[in-house]
């Protein structure tokens, strides 16, 4: 018999369904459709973005500017639509390319120049930001128009938003990408030993500068979700959601120096970060409490992931991760 | 000898030293001594048990038996380094250990810097001062406020000798010091070993190089398999002779002495007036289908620079390539694609995906062929894992085994299956067996050997002189970046191969 392998995904799965085991008994009204459906609803931009960050992170590097990038992008499509009068579906698509081109040029500097990816990500969180604020002279831009657009964000689909879907479909592309294409490979030998990599015929600069495209294009997608779903822009409205990001990249299993990671994975960990907030709401616990459940959450499941605190027959090898990465 | 000798003139005394790392014996019952101002040279082949005899002496590993003597007092069993330390034992590695960001004062007297009176405030002027002091009293090209970034390595090796002089070390050790030095900067550090030496102080040097041994030292100790084979005065002190007692005539007697046939078959790659200024000049040679060229040489000849520019690593300068009859130019990914693999000398920096699984480290040089159109055929690849595994027998056979849990000689035999299952051409190997045990030793020369009576030809660098020869049809000596001497047709042993490295010609 073959015996099930247990992998990361899985036991975030079982801390999902026990966390949802007891808030459920705490709350009857935690286990209803319209409070599941919030709660997902509520993560769907740190999703997206997510779908797209993971791979900088694994290579090892970071992108910092997510949150900017975003800010920006909304800002940019409510520009190109009702400023420059272009149709919405071309006006998403040409967002798309400028968020590819911003992550292109991220990843140049950190691929070719060799400027750590910690540095120059969060310049491009600054100065992108300032490119925010000047295009949409600080102002807070309400966006009520055209209605298509307005739609992606409100409207619902077998009773479930469709930012939900979106986050999905992203979830389970980038999750095929990484796991089952020679691009997701080659993404993981550069996080795991980029010399040997780079020996077995992998050209690290050229998976750099695409990782970190994929995650410029995310974050354009998160962008235009959130003016359409918030039905406004301005300079902040993303500010600080790249640690969120990487919050549920870390509770997830991705690997803080590179080599491993899921994108389900971060799903689950932000849906995880979710429900705990949607628990402690429940329990009518104040709000200033939340961060330090979810800060202490993030530790927890640091350990867990290097494989302190799983039983051993759990942990399938897991302990032995952190000396192999040694 | 050592009984021999006045007690008050010798500064070091090893007797009867035995040490095993739960096994076999790495040093065995072996007498040492180092007198007062002295530069005692210590050689032996890799394996011999000199850095063991080493990391004994300065308590980075502890003895199992035998007795110990510094500067009079007896070193007890369980010595330590900050012991050896106090007791005025200064090592200088071969990776040095400065703190980068930090000025030369600040790493000389690191942990111990002075104080304002009364205070735990560091007194950085007096620091400096000091500092500077110990600086002049050697004119080293040095400032006490130079940052240690911005050193070269000859300018970091004195910086260290100076922190080891800052505890008034009576020994120092030297470990391999000219490795990365250029000559005008050895010339200097020879300087600096004769002015300690006036001063009183012990050097005790390791080096593979005979011209430096037979520059500098005032007497010889050789290894060989863990026993104390010889100690020579300067008046015996002779390359030949030192090479001879290295290497011993065991293997002359084991029948290890191997009969060179080369294969003349089609030429598969020839490389001519190759040249990388400042790692290799002017390197020619042609490898025939099937035939195993080893390539000798001590570390830094050039060996496995030239392998690494073969393979399109590094650049080239000048000289051609011709590869199955055509010019070739090198890149890596042109070097797979037309069937030629690599098999890097550090498997842990250079060979392995650590966190990645055994499928993932064979598929990873087998992209092309597990997803030409981008998918990967997830199927195919676990049946190239376990080809993979088969083929060259790897423990435990389970494919998603992460490859940095395996044993390093099962690491070793995952990099080479990520090779073999490819359709090879020609495999570049270097030191293919560096930390690995017998039994798995044994298995990858049988899987070498197959692979050329399977028509591979084979580019194979090694510094194990008997892998060497066993290995080989045809074997080339380089020496400072050019080609030595060749061996072919003959018969020969591991003397020879250190002889014509370290610069001795045969007569014909």
């Amino acid at each position: 018999m073959k015996k099930l392998k247990i992998t990361n995904e899985i036991r975030l799965g079982m801390v999902l369904v026990g966390l949802m085991a007891v808030l459920s008994i705490i709350s009857p009204r935690f286990l209803s459709l319209s409070n599941l459906s919030n709660v997902i609803w509520s993560i769907c931009i740190i999703g997206i973005l997510a779908s797209g960050a993971i791979y900088p992170r694994i290579t090892g590097g970071i992108d910092l500017s997510l949150g900017s990038m975003a800010a920006l992008t909304g800002i940019i499509v409510d520009m190109f639509m009702n400023k420059m009068g272009i149709h919405w579906i071309p006006a998403i698509l040409l967002t798309m390319v400028i968020g590819g081109l911003i992550g292109l040029f991220n990843g140049f500097i950190v691929a070719k120049i060799k400027v750590p990816a910690f540095v120059v990500t969060m310049a491009a969180k600054t100065y992108l930001y300032g490119v925010a604020l000047v295009v949409s002279e600080g102002a807070m831009l309400a966006i009520m128009k055209p209605a298509p657009f307005i739609s992606i964000g409100s409207d619902k689909l077998l009773g479930l938003p469709i930012p939900i879907y979106l986050m999905l479909t992203l979830v389970v592309i980038s999750q095929f990408v990484l796991k089952r294409t020679s691009f997701g490979r080659q993404v993981m030998a550069v996080g795991s030993n980029e010399v040997a990599a780079k020996l077995s015929g992998v050209d690290p600069d050229r998976v750099r500068l695409v990782a970190y495209t994929i995650s410029g294009i995310t974050s354009a997608i998160g962008g235009v979700v959130l003016a359409s779903l918030t039905r406004q822009t301005f300079a902040a409205a993303a500010s600080g959601i790249e640690l969120d990001v990487m919050t549920a990249l870390v509770i997830g299993g991705t690997s803080a120096v590179g080599g491993r990671g899921s994108v389900v994975g971060a799903l689950l960990g932000a849906i995880m970060v979710a429900f705990i907030v949607n628990g402690l709401n429940l329990l009518n616990i104040p709000a200033p409490f939340h961060p330090i459940v979810t800060g202490t959450v993030i530790i927890l499941a640091l350990l867990l992931n290097e494989g302190y605190l799983v039983p051993k027959k759990l942990a399938g090898g897991m302990k032995n991760q952190k000396q192999a990465a040694a | 000898m050592i009984t021999q000798t006045n007690a008050n003139d010798v500064l070091l005394v090893c007797r009867q030293i035995v040490k095993s790392y739960n096994g076999p014996l790495v040093l065995d019952k072996v007498d040492f001594s180092v007198k007062r101002g002295e530069v005692h040279a210590l050689v032996g082949e890799n394996g011999a048990g000199k850095s063991t005899i080493i990391k004994v002496i300065t308590g980075a590993t502890n003895r199992n038996s035998g007795d110990m003597m510094f500067d009079g007092q007896v070193i007890p069993l369980n010595h330590s380094r900050n012991k050896a330390q106090d007791l005025g034992i200064g090592v200088i590695f071969q990776e040095l250990s400065l703190i980068p960001g930090m000025t030369v004062a600040q790493n000389i007297f690191l942990t111990k810097e002075p104080f304002f009176p009364g205070t735990r405030f560091i007194n950085h002027r007096l620091m400096n001062r000091n500092a500077q002091e110990l600086i002049d009293r050697y004119q080293f090209p040095l400032k006490a406020t130079d940052v240690i970034d911005k050193l070269s390595i000859a300018q970091r090796q004195l910086v260290e000798i100076l922190k080891a002089m800052s505890m008034n070390a009576k020994l120092m050790i030297m470990d391999e010091p000219t490795s990365s030095l250029t000559k005008t900067e050895v010339a200097m550090l020879f300087e600096i070993i004769r002015k300690l030496k006036s001063d009183g102080i012990s050097v005790l040097y390791i080096s593979h190089r005979m011209e430096e041994i037979y520059a500098l030292a005032d007497r010889v100790t050789v290894l060989r398999d863990g026993k104390l084979v010889a100690v020579l005065d300067k008046e015996q002190i002779s390359p030949a002779e030192i090479i001879r007692l290295m290497i011993g005539h065991k293997l002359e007697e084991n029948a290890l002495a191997h009969k060179l046939e080369p294969k003349d078959g089609e030429v598969v790659l020839e490389v001519k007036d190759l040249t990388s200024v400042g790692k290799f000049e002017k390197v020619s040679f042609k490898l025939h289908k099937g035939e195993i060229l080893g390539l000798g040489g001590l570390v830094g000849s050039g060996r496995t620079e030239v392998v690494r520019a073969i393979y399109g690593i590094d650049p080239i300068d000048e000289g051609s390539i011709t590869y199955l009859g055509k010019p070739y130019k090198p890149s890596v990914l042109r070097s797979i694609k037309s069937g030629i693999g690599f098999i890097p000398e550090e498997r842990r920096l250079q060979g392995i995906l650590a966190t990645l699984s055994i499928t993932h480290n064979v598929g990873i040089t087998n992209l092309d062929r597990l997803a030409p159109k981008f998918v990967l055929n997830l199927k195919k690849e676990g049946e190239f894992s376990r080809e993979g595994i088969k083929l060259v027998n790897v423990k435990p056979p389970v494919p998603e085994q992460l490859v940095g849990n395996l044993s390093g000689g099962n690491q070793q035999k995952v990099v080479l299956a990520k090779w073999l299952i490819r359709n090879l051409k020609l495999v570049i190997i270097d030191e293919p067996t560096v930390g690995i045990d017998i039994g798995a030793k044994d298995e990858i020369y049988t899987h070498i050997k197959n692979l050329a009576s399977q028509g591979v030809s084979i580019l194979l660098v090694s510094s194990d002189l008997p892998e060497l020869t066993r290995l080989s049809d045809r074997i080339i000596v380089l020496r400072k970046g050019k080609v030595f001497t060749e061996f072919k047709d003959c018969v020969v042993t591991s003397e020879k191969i250190l002889r014509a490295a370290s610069g001795i010609l045969e007569e014909a």
